[in-house]
């Protein structure tokens, strides 16, 4: 069984992290379109979209039945079917895959629920490491404010409701994003992730962005994909 | 008092668990759930409140696991964690509460049975501990021991063989009989291993219900009442006449010679 570690497949593996609200999404879908237009065979991989999985964790939220631990080895197990059918073939294949959201998300996530640092952890050494996680960093305040105009409210879990933090959705809401942002910060040595600024206009951290990805990609070999 | 593996889950008071965990481990058509279907009424005729749960039944996953399995094309580290989740679902909306309650918990099989199949498909056995580490420690865990010889004409005779539990997915061929047996040689070596890993009170399933009905009786009164283990378990079982042919097996399951050998 393959550990964590630095995979010597051909393909790329590029993800971003950060808290609701952050512009990582929109950070990688521009980062997408580029790379395609620059002709590498590039695949987009979401979290929690295993098709296999997906019913019980829609389930599961739905219903309220998930506790921290099943909250955390549903994720888990999400991300291995995604791991094992998806991202490994891919990245054996010489293609540069896009992660919206990795291990690191789970990392925070389930640790402010309560799992241990170190269990959740080993749960996911059997996760490849990308070849770089940009983390896009922003305050609190300015995050809770993209998204609260964005939507009508938020749901139980993303609220992490569960937690009892607050009875108020959008003061737990705070409190929880409060939280994750905190176990972020703390793993930006632990996994070298790269900071960006996510309180740059969008064009800007863009540009840094594709400079890193540039410097990664040189080395590896261009696909060219069928128009 | 009640310890786990090494994690304790969020909101899991440990002192409050007064009831009793037994745990029914064994391969596939051993005749487990025969056993618990007459261990329950004789549980309840001394006073006790038992609860009987089994693997794949939480609210949860067990649709899922269900519908992935269907498909064969689950990935082994995923069948693996959502047999994982499923556990975690049953432990603590079942096996808890009835524990908190006071009850005798007999559960057909435990994390043993998802560590000894993940680790005949090659997953890495401190991964697997690791991730099953939040699991309470049993109060006794009862091994149906069977060779394969003795296990084949059961399952023939019973269920016919199953894709999973021959593990086609490991040993693709076309002839069952060979991939079951393969497998289940394989997954008994991985039970032997954890018998002594996990401290089992092995059981020579060989012999007929009632006798093996018998022995696991006693092994439970004994665990029930909190005594330490029968060594007659442990060691060759001087038995009373019912039943003597598969003793040696016994003998060799039951012999620990690993101190220390939980990490």
């Amino acid at each position: 069984m393959k550990r964590y570690g630095e995979h010597r497949f051909p393909g790329k593996l590029f993800v971003v992290e950060g808290i609701d609200g952050s512009g990582k999404s929109t950070q990688l879908m521009l980062l997408h379109q580029w790379l395609q237009s620059e002709g590498y065979g590039v695949v987009f991989s979401e979290w929690n979209s295993s098709p296999l999985v997906r019913d019980t964790t829609r389930r599961g939220k739905k219903k309220q039945m998930l506790t921290p631990a099943t909250f955390s080895l549903i994720h888990a197990t999400d991300f291995a079917d995604r791991m094992e059918h998806n991202i490994i073939p891919l990245l054996k294949a010489g293609a540069v895959v896009l992660c919206d959201r990795y291990i690191y998300t789970a990392f925070a996530r389930d640790v402010v629920r309560g799992m241990e640092r170190k269990w959740v952890r080993e749960l996911y050494s059997f996760a490849v490491k990308p070849t770089a996680a940009f983390y896009f960093r922003v305050p609190l305040d300015v995050a809770m404010k993209r998204i609260l105009e964005g939507r009508s409210g938020v749901k139980f879990y993303e609220a992490g409701m569960d937690l009892g933090l607050n009875e108020d959705p959008e003061e737990s809401f705070h409190l929880f994003q409060g939280k994750i942002l905190e176990e972020y910060e703390s793993m930006i040595p632990e996994f070298d992730l790269m900071t960006v600024d996510a309180t740059l206009p969008i064009e800007d951290q863009q540009v840094q962005m594709r400079q890193i990805v540039k410097a990664k990609l040189t080395q590896a070999k261009r696909l060219r994909v069928a128009p | 008092m009640r310890e786990t593996y090494s994690v304790i889950l969020p909101k899991m008071n440990l002192a409050e668990l007064t009831g009793r965990l037994i745990v029914i481990e064994g391969t596939d058509g051993v005749g487990r759930s025969t056993q618990i279907k007459l261990l329950r009424p004789w549980l309840e005729q001394q006073g006790h409140a038992v609860l009987d749960t089994a693997l794949k039944r939480s609210q949860l996953a067990a649709r899922g696991i269900q519908q992935a399995k269907e498909g064969h094309t689950l990935g082994r580290i995923t069948l693996s964690l959502f047999y994982a989740t499923d556990f975690a679902d049953r432990l603590e909306n079942e096996i808890v509460p009835a524990l908190r309650a006071g009850f005798v918990v007999l559960t057909d099989r435990y994390i043993y049975s998802l560590m000894a199949r993940a680790i005949v498909r090659g997953l890495d056995p401190a991964w697997l501990h690791n991730v099953h580490s939040f699991a309470l420690k049993p109060d006794a865990t009862f091994y149906l021991r069977i060779g394969v010889d003795d296990l084949i004409p059961r399952v023939v005779f019973s269920s016919g063989f199953d894709y999973w539990e021959s593990g086609m997915d490991l040993y693709p061929s076309e002839d069952m009989y060979e991939s079951f047996r393969k497998y289940q040689t394989a997954l008994l070596a991985q039970f032997d291993k954890m018998a002594q890993e996990y401290d089992f009170t092995v059981i020579d399933a060989s012999p007929d219900i009632r006798t093996v009905f018998e022995r696991l009786r006693v092994g439970i009164s004994r665990a029930l009442k909190g005594e330490p283990r029968e060594p007659l378990f442990a060691a060759p079982v001087p038995e009373v006449g019912a039943e003597d042919s598969g003793s040696t097996e016994v003998a060799s399951a039951g012999k620990a010679d690993r101190p220390g050998a939980e990490s």
